[in-house]
């Protein structure tokens, strides 16, 4: 086929390729908005509301650092070894699962759903204990999950810590979050 | 507002290097190959001048302590296309290594040379991985660094300050060269806190400043009886 076999042939079928191409762009921005990016599932199906209510645990119980350090920490089998040893205490096959790690001192590999890249300085005592700042601000309403969150339910984002930075009449010199 | 300052007394230094070891530890600055440090691409924040003096065999070795001297009118933060360089309220000169896109424009404008550029990939071997300070990121390939005056720590004395509902106390944040150096030459405090050890330096008839008919005004100070 030459060149101007090529022309025809497209300008006769510039309609078809016309809406192919649409139809493509359509899809692709569907896939944007609907399609759900990679959904956190994490090793055990651990019950906050559960915990919060029945076990009457406060969250710096488990979260150990979250009102000292900069990082809160995920809580692993030496805490929850604390209620969570020998006899189940519930019928959940999660427990099961929980205690096998126990009894073989395996770590649980908990993903995390919150995190900032390496070069973004985040402390936890700054905004939960100086700042008086509530979880749910950046975490939602973690209380009322029964299932761990597959997504993050806010962003940490620069634009997202920016903002509220703003609010608060808070330093928003990069050199504060950036080392 | 503090404006932060150093204040090096070269009537102390004895030019050991211990600075400038415990700089690189501190901010995990990368170790260069022999073969790229042939070619002058050493890493270091806190450099060292050698001076030598006099003629053979009689010579006299000066050795002086050179971090970036966070000057007060930078000449490197003028030239940045992208505002990756840029002096913030308490004085220091912030070098954000994400945004720089590595046109090492603000290198060629420092007069003390006192900015470094990646131009290898740091490589850490098993060892070292290990000993990283996590409070200071890697930074990658193709931007340029340089002494940071700590900035990290200061972020940690600040949040010390406000959870205790105090000022920042003199000498409280302090440079990892400051705390390493055996002889006790290197001072860090608040140029605005006229009570500050550094301030006191500062106004030492012994005080002086690198080229300073440049109009750069560092605020690096040195103390030195000579000269
Ligand atoms: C019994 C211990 C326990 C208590 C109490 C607890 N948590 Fe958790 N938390 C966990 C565990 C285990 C995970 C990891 C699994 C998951 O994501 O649900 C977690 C995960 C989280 C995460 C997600 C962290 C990440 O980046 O992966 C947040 C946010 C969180 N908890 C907030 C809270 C808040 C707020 C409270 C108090 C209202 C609280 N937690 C109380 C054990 C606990
Ligand atoms: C203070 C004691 C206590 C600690 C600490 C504790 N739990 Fe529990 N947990 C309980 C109690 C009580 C139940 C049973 C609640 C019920 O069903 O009545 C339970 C139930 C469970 C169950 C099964 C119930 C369900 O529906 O999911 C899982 C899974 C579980 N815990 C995981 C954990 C994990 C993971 C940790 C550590 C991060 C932990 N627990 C720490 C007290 C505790
Ligand atoms: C101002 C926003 C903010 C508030 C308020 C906040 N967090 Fe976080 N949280 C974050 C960010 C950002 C991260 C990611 C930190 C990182 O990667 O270092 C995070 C991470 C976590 C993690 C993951 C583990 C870790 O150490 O990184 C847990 C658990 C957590 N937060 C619990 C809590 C609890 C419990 C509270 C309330 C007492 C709380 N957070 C309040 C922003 C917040
Ligand atoms: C919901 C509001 C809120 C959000 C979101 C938030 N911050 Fe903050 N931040 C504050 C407040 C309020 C303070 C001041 C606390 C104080 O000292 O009283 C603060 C202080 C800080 C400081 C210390 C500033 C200084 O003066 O040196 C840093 C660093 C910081 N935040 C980083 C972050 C980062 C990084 C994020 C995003 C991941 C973030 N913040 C998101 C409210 C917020
Ligand atoms: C309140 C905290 C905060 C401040 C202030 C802040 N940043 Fe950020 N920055 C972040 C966080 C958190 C991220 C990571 C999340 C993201 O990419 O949005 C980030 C990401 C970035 C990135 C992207 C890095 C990458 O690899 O994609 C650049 C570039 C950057 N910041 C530059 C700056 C500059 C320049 C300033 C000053 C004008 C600044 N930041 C001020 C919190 C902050």
């Amino acid at each position: 086929m030459n060149v101007i076999d090529l022309r025809k042939t497209i300008k006769k079928n510039s309609k078809r390729i016309l809406i192919a191409l649409s139809a493509v762009i359509v899809l692709a921005m569907v896939w944007e908005i609907f399609g759900a990016p990679n959904a956190i599932i994490q090793p055990i199906n651990y019950n906050h509301k559960l915990h919060i209510e029945k076990a009457k645990l406060t969250c710096v119980d488990c979260h150990l650092f979250v009102e000292t350090m900069a990082a809160a920490t995920i809580p692993n089998i030496e805490v929850c070894s604390d209620c969570h040893s020998g006899e189940p205490l519930s019928k959940s096959p999660e427990e099961v699962k929980l205690l096998k790690y126990i009894e073989s001192g395996k770590r649980i590999p908990w993903k995390k759903i919150y995190s900032v890249p390496a070069h973004v300085y985040f402390s936890h005592r700054r905004h939960v204990t100086i700042g008086e700042i509530k979880c749910i601000q950046c975490h939602g309403n973690v209380q009322e999950l029964t299932e761990p969150a597959s997504h993050p339910l806010w962003l940490a984002t620069m634009k997202n810590c920016i903002k509220c930075h703003k609010e608060n009449k808070v330093t928003y010199d990069c050199l504060a979050c950036h080392h | 507002m503090p404006k932060w300052a150093m204040a090096i007394d070269l009537d102390k230094c004895t030019g050991c290097g211990d600075c400038m070891a415990a700089c690189k530890l501190e901010n995990n600055v990368a170790i260069v190959d022999a073969e790229q440090a042939a070619d002058d691409r050493v890493m270091l924040w806190m450099d060292m001048m050698t001076i030598y003096e006099g003629e053979y065999p009689n010579i006299k070795l000066k050795r002086i302590p050179k971090p970036c001297f966070h000057c007060d009118n930078p000449p490197c933060i003028k030239v940045c296309p992208v505002h990756a360089t840029y002096k913030n309220e308490e004085g220091l000169v912030a070098q954000i290594y994400n945004r720089c896109i590595g046109c090492r424009y603000c290198m060629a404008a420092c007069p003390y040379t006192a900015k470094v550029f990646n131009w290898y990939e740091p490589e850490w071997a098993d060892e070292f991985k290990t000993c990283m300070n996590p409070d200071v990121s890697l930074r990658m390939k193709g931007v340029v660094e340089k002494c940071s005056f700590c900035a990290h720590r200061l972020q940690k004395v600040k949040e010390n300050a406000r959870a205790d509902d105090r000022e920042i106390s003199d000498g409280e944040y302090s440079p990892a060269c400051a705390d390493s150096c055996p002889a006790e030459a290197i001072f860090f405090g608040d140029l605005e806190n006229k009570e500050s050890k550094v301030f006191k330096l500062s106004n030492s008839p012994r005080a002086f400043r690198e080229l300073e008919d440049l109009g750069t005004i560092p605020k690096v100070f040195y103390l030195s009886e000579k000269e």
